[in-house]
């Protein structure tokens, strides 16, 4: 799944390390997302679109770029 | 999603599903051990211990080793600092299990008598912590590699 996850973290100045603890997940799932090698629940992108104060669709919606 | 199997799993969702399907395919595999036991058992006289042995063996030997080469253990360990660091906790994790092991030992079953024994504890000993650290090793090692492809 592409996403735009890291850009939106980088952007929030937040390290993977410090995201997955704000999310209740570990760094590698988080790695793991970015790299759109594992595709989160929706629970998990509700609390990392809040964190990122961004909507689900700025993360994880695929525009025609992409 | 409730089940009496939670307090197994890890609380991140993807160690989670990964756990889960480690558990599932063993499960699977237990029952085709148990079929083929059932069939040898017909041309072989395998008695109930051995048989039962084979079976747990099965399960636990595809559970740990799948688990331990899917490097989701060590999460966190992604720059050689982290890695030395958790190396270094293994090893001493290692001694105090084969220093507590050797206690525990002297004190309830008592000290060797002959060389004999002495060998037979060392041994066990030996063989124990050999496959603690090669196990807790592995896992790092995957878990870093996977780790330093994610960063």
């Amino acid at each position: 799944m592409v996403n735009k996850l890291k850009s939106a973290r980088v952007q929030k100045d937040y390290t993977q390390e410090q995201l997955a603890k704000r999310v209740n997940a570990t760094r590698q799932t988080i790695g793991l997302i970015e790299k759109g090698k594992y595709n989160p629940s929706l629970n998990l992108c509700i609390a990392i679109a809040k964190e990122l104060d961004k909507t689900l669709d700025d993360l994880f919606w695929e525009d025609e770029l992409s | 999603m409730k089940s009496w199997i939670s307090f197994l799993l890890p609380d991140d969702e993807y160690k989670e599903k990964r756990v889960l399907y480690f558990f599932a395919e063993g499960g699977i595999l237990l029952l085709f051990t148990l079929v083929g036991l059932l069939i040898l058992n017909n041309y072989f006289h395998l008695d109930a211990e051995t048989a039962l042995l084979m079976a747990i063996a099965v399960f636990l030997i595809y559970v740990t080793g799948r688990y331990t080469l899917s490097g989701i253990e060590y999460t966190d360990i992604a720059t050689v600092g982290a890695y030395s660091k958790e190396l270094r906790h293994i090893m001493f994790k290692t001694s105090s299990f084969a220093g507590i092991f050797i206690l525990l030992y002297l004190v309830f079953i008592g000290v060797p008598s002959s060389q004999n024994e002495w060998i037979d504890i060392i041994g066990i000993l030996v063989v124990f912590s050999l496959f603690w650290f090669l196990t807790n090793y592995i896992s790092l090692k995957r878990s870093y590699k996977k780790n330093k492809e994610l960063l």
